[in-house]
């Protein structure tokens, strides 16, 4: 059966027995990013808060939409998430309010206010995947993804800052600017999707889409507080992704809940004839995991099998990051959860092979970036002196780096000692992790080694950076889903840095992911996870 | 946090696994030149090509990047050195921060070009009409209605 895109259904048709407490959108009017401080309840999705102030007529798009504006004013200068503020914001709210008014229906995601990373394309908005290559580049098309998200009449609000073509994993690599991380403004948010992350973290959005080829969307969702979803190779189309590993790259979902990623994947996904490693797969309707507290048992995951990774508990991780994920798992093992170790013999082999594949496949698709058909030109007497010196000059200097690194790995003579042993061992990680899930129906491991670090610290040991990406590349080469979200705070910054856990599915089982996830957030103490006020904004 | 590095040279013998802290070079010159003394010293005629160090030039020549002499790309020439050397000689059968040793067998294993593979994903073999050419035409750098230009091409003799 073909997965196909639900129609548009209007807001009218929508139930609201799920919905749990009321929070008015009018408190989104102030500027601060502490939504919910106070609040003992557990986090509101934003989504179906959005949905049911609109229909009751209590707000409208358009001020949504404003207090929204205002606050990326006001909080842009110190985090600088944003490479590119929409500027049909107000426009296409006021469309969604006069078709309110008129009983016309409304898409499932009207007046969603809408992040989008830079290396997805937009039509007519600046798409530069923070490359200078790229600079002032304006797609012809929207991505796949993003008219998805138009046509359910969510409001993509701007674009978000990135390493440069998805290569790093604190944001430093932009051509641009360096995002500042809203729980530490001295720390990064991480990356690649940083700008995405910090940018749901501070409430300059509600969600936002990135995309995640080897944890560029896990990471910094550890590192920012917020959720962050990986489907399933294939589950979302890459049609419009500006592609750095074609056979790893996904697009994924931030939310500040789990319910509002899984709400916003749903809306994207599906088969899509525009790439031809799209799934036909059967795409499940992922908002009915948003059951509400009233519904728990007081065992509600009773019987949910979880393997620990044990590998990832070993040398090397922050002491901080190994009782939150424990304590995380003990939070599982009350809500009913069976929690056992289990131990992936392959793991530490998914770094190298990771860095192999996407840095050979990277520079293979980085090569349509060559001044001539789009793009910063620098014009010489001779073809291949074009060439040379528009890449030269627009390529900042990791991507060069991984380009002359993938163009070695694949040179004459090295193709089966590099790229093609890279493969098999894809193939071991693979099965392992099969394995693995076959006795379990979720796996957990932490999202990084440490918590986000020192903006600068990084920066000149590429090495020790690449190391930090050693708990989700394994993830990527698999194609599985998986998702991290915030389970806990440790030392460091004004009020403690967030720590996220990691769950990773069976192949298109984000169903259970979702589920899991949801519970563990709506059961988890405390007043949520969110980051202190910045300095100078009231 | 220490950064290791772990030699695996591959070559037709059973590789010998040296462990090397790559902090303990000063430059990353000496790093590569280190690296280039212990691939010569496990040289073998079957496959001299896999042992030797990157010749930063040439590839930047095969992936037509312009790699001047100056201050800020000299930086990158070294940094690309000493993670090129040190990842792609790793590579594999290494040792990394988590986990132990271990000796990869991948003789009898499949690669995997992707994680899932679905077959019959390919469509019709017939052209369709773009509708936005305008757009197209904004982004081309030198346009000289109809032709995208571009200078002569030189044949390196």
């Amino acid at each position: 059966m073909l997965s196909t895109l639900q129609p548009p259904r209007s807001l009218t048709l929508l139930p609201f027995r799920r919905f749990h407490g009321s929070k008015t959108i009018a408190s989104l009017a102030s500027s601060s990013p502490t939504l919910d401080a106070s609040s003992v309840s557990p986090p509101q999705s934003q989504i179906l808060t959005t949905r049911r102030s609109l229909l009751s007529g209590e707000t409208t798009a358009s001020e949504i939409a404003k207090s929204y504006l205002s606050r990326i004013r006001l909080t842009e200068p110190q985090l600088k998430c944003f490479l590119h503020v929409s500027e049909n914001v107000l426009k296409e709210a006021q469309e969604i309010d006069q078709r309110i008014s008129r009983g016309e229906g409304v898409g499932p995601l009207a007046g969603v206010v809408i992040g989008v990373k830079d290396n997805i394309c937009t039509e007519g908005m600046p798409s530069t995947a923070a490359s200078r290559i790229l600079e002032h580049y304006r797609p012809p098309f929207d991505a796949t993804a993003v008219k998805k998200i138009k046509e359910m009449g969510g409001i993509v609000v701007g674009k978000t800052n990135m390493d440069e073509f998805g290569m790093g994993s604190t944001t430093e690599a932009s051509a641009f600017q360096v995002t500042a991380n809203p729980w530490d403004l001295t720390r990064v948010p991480g990356g690649s999707s940083g700008g995405s992350a910090a940018a749901v973290a501070a409430n300059q959005c509600m969600v936002s889409l990135g995309s995640d080829t080897g944890g560029s969307v896990r990471q910094p969702a550890s590192f920012c507080g917020v959720v962050g979803l990986k489907p399933t190779y294939g589950r979302v189309s890459r049609f419009g992704l500006m592609a750095y590993a074609s056979s790893l790259d996904v697009i994924g979902c931030f939310g500040s809940t789990v319910a509002d990623a899984g709400m916003l994947l749903h809306a994207v996904s599906g088969y899509d004839r525009f790439d031809s490693t799209s799934s036909k797969q059967d795409v499940p309707e992922f908002e009915s995991q948003s059951l509400s507290m009233d519904s728990f048992e007081s065992k509600p995951l009773k019987g949910v099998r979880v393997g620990l990774i044990r590998e990832t508990l070993e040398e090397g991780v922050d002491s901080g990051v190994r009782s939150a994920t424990q304590e995380a798992a003990s939070h599982l093992e009350a809500l009913g959860c069976l929690v056992t170790e289990v131990s992936l013999p392959s793991f530490s082999l998914g770094l190298p092979a990771y860095y192999v594949i996407a840095s050979s496949e990277s520079s293979s698709n980085l090569s349509r970036y060559d001044g001539v058909r789009y793009g910063n030109q620098v014009m010489a007497d001779e073809l291949n002196k074009l060439y040379e010196c528009s890449r030269g000059q627009g390529f900042g200097g990791e991507v060069k780096m991984r380009i002359l690194m993938g163009t070695y790995a694949l040179s004459a003579g090295y193709y089966d000692a590099y790229y093609k042993r890279a493969q098999q061992v894809r193939t071991l990680i693979r099965k392992d992790f099969k394995a693995a899930l076959d006795h379990n129906d979720i796996l957990i491991s932490p999202a990084a080694p440490s918590a986000a670090y020192k903006i600068g610290e990084k920066k000149d040991d590429p090495l020790a950076m690449y190391a930090g990406d050693i708990m989700t590349v394994n993830v990527n080469l698999a194609g599985l889903p998986a998702i991290v979200l915030p389970c806990g705070l440790v030392e460091g910054g004004p009020s403690g840095l967030p720590v996220g856990l990691q769950m990773i599915g069976a192949a298109f089982d984000e169903e259970t992911l979702l589920k899991v996830g949801h519970i563990f957030e709506q059961t988890l103490k405390g007043s949520g996870f969110v980051p202190p006020t910045l300095p100078n904004v009231a | 946090m220490a950064t290791r590095a772990l030699l695996a040279v591959v070559t037709a013998s059973p590789p010998r696994m040296i462990q090397i802290k790559a902090s303990t070079f000063s430059s990353s010159l000496k790093f590569q030149r280190h690296i280039t003394t212990l691939a010569r010293s496990f040289s073998s005629d079957t496959n001299p090509s896999v042992l030797q160090p990157p010749d930063v030039s040439r590839l930047a020549e095969t992936a037509r990047i312009s790699l001047t002499p100056s201050e800020v790309l000299r930086n990158v020439e070294l940094r690309f050195v000493k993670s090129l050397t040190a990842i792609v000689f790793v590579v594999l059968v290494g040792k990394c921060r988590f986990g132990q040793l271990q000796q990869v067998d991948v003789s009898s294993v499949e690669p995997a070009i992707r994680a899932e593979m679905e077959g019959g994903n390919l469509r019709e073999d017939a052209p369709e009409t773009f509708e936005n050419r305008e757009s197209i035409r904004a982004s081309i750098p030198s346009f000289d209605e109809v032709y995208l230009k571009v200078p002569k091409v030189l044949n390196k003799e």
